[in-house]
């Protein structure tokens, strides 16, 4: 079962569900709009190899925005904090944004239960699009999980800005097998 | 509803969920994380409108998969149920290198169980490498009866191409 926006609002209220800063202005239907955070990541590595860490420069979007041209993959964050320990939330493009060609992730919409942070995009434009800081960008709907819980406690808790692969980090279990 | 980690568990112990080969140490709070098949497909032109793709096996050490090329991967596990349906995706720290799984085709049909194909396209040149995890699968409660759904491709344990008519 998805949430409504309005059961999104009252688990807000009662801190079951965290949005920070949280403005009701934001909810629609089922779900509640999450905006672009100024700070993006491109990689500088030749060849991404999962083994080891990527090479990567930061900047920072200006007020007159950024033109990513097709093609282009960047690593974005939503400004706000978010998370649950008792839904599930997964991250869709606004429906507008879709439209002009952008992904916000990249086959990767499903959020741990119990990881809380600035929720890392996977910025992929199919046409040139100009991104400006806090624009209105991606959603995240909350789904009602069924079994017993236990909480999220992985390498990309407490995510400040957008977050590069940590996927090497694991490559020992990799391994392991 | 999505399954918990732990009901996941219990559900392949009841075998209303096949995960096979399975390791615990793949749980996630909501779904499992699934390995990448050595076989892939590569996209190599397009003859009497159809796509043309070459078989070929992932080497040990690696292959690179270039942006704007189009791949047909699989999952090494056999993966799927009769109770429940299913969202097959990449896992985050994939996707955060540029690495797409599937095409806008996450939903898997209760009662389809095999060695899902994966339509796997780069934003980025990475090199990917056989059993490497790959992507994640969860599992979604029912409403209503469940039909046996007829698919050409339930019985494909290799990456397979589009069986759409022409």
């Amino acid at each position: 079962m998805i949430l409504t926006g309005l059961e999104i609002k009252k688990q807000v209220e009662i801190k079951r569900i965290k949005i920070s800063p949280f403005n009701s202005n934001n909810l629609s239907t089922n779900s509640y709009d999450l905006h672009l955070d100024s700070m993006l990541i491109r990689y500088t590595s030749e060849i991404l190899d999962p083994r080891y860490p990527p090479s990567y420069e930061e900047f920072t979007i200006p007020e007159t925005g950024f033109v990513m041209q097709k093609g282009d993959f960047f690593l974005g964050c939503s400004k706000e904090v978010i998370g649950s320990d008792y839904y599930v939330p997964l991250i869709h493009a606004r429906s507008g944004i879709a439209r002009l060609g952008l992904f916000v992730h990249v086959t990767a919409d499903l959020i741990d239960i119990g990881s809380h942070g600035q929720t890392t995009f996977q910025l992929y434009a199919t046409l040139p699009v100009i991104l400006y800081p806090n624009v209105s960008i991606a959603q995240v709907s909350f789904w009602v999980p069924e079994g017993e819980i236990e909480l999220y406690d992985g390498k990309y808790q407490r995510s400040k800005g957008p977050i590069i692969s940590k996927v090497h980090q694991d490559w020992t279990d990799h391994n392991d097998r | 509803m999505i399954l918990s980690g732990k009901a996941i568990s219990l559900a392949r112990e009841a075998n209303d969920i096949i995960i096979e080969p399975y390791n615990k140490s793949q749980i996630n709070p909501n779904s499992y994380n699934y390995r990448l098949g050595e076989n892939i497909k590569i996209y190599t032109g397009f003859s009497d409108g159809i796509p043309i793709f070459e078989d070929y096996v992932i080497p040990s050490e690696g292959f690179v998969l270039l942006p704007g090329q189009m791949y047909l991967g699989h999952t090494y596990e056999k993966l799927g149920s009769k109770k429940y349906a299913m969202s097959l995706i990449g896992r985050s720290s994939i996707g955060r290198l540029g690495l797409f799984m599937q095409l806008s085709a996450n939903l898997g049909h209760t009662t389809s169980i095999h060695c899902w194909t994966l339509e796997m396209f780069a934003a980025k040149p990475i090199r990917i490498y056989p059993k490497m995890i790959i992507g994640q699968i969860s599992f979604w409660t029912n409403c209503g009866e469940v039909s046996e759904f007829i698919s050409e491709y339930i019985a494909t344990s290799l990456p397979t191409e589009s069986l759409l008519k022409r």
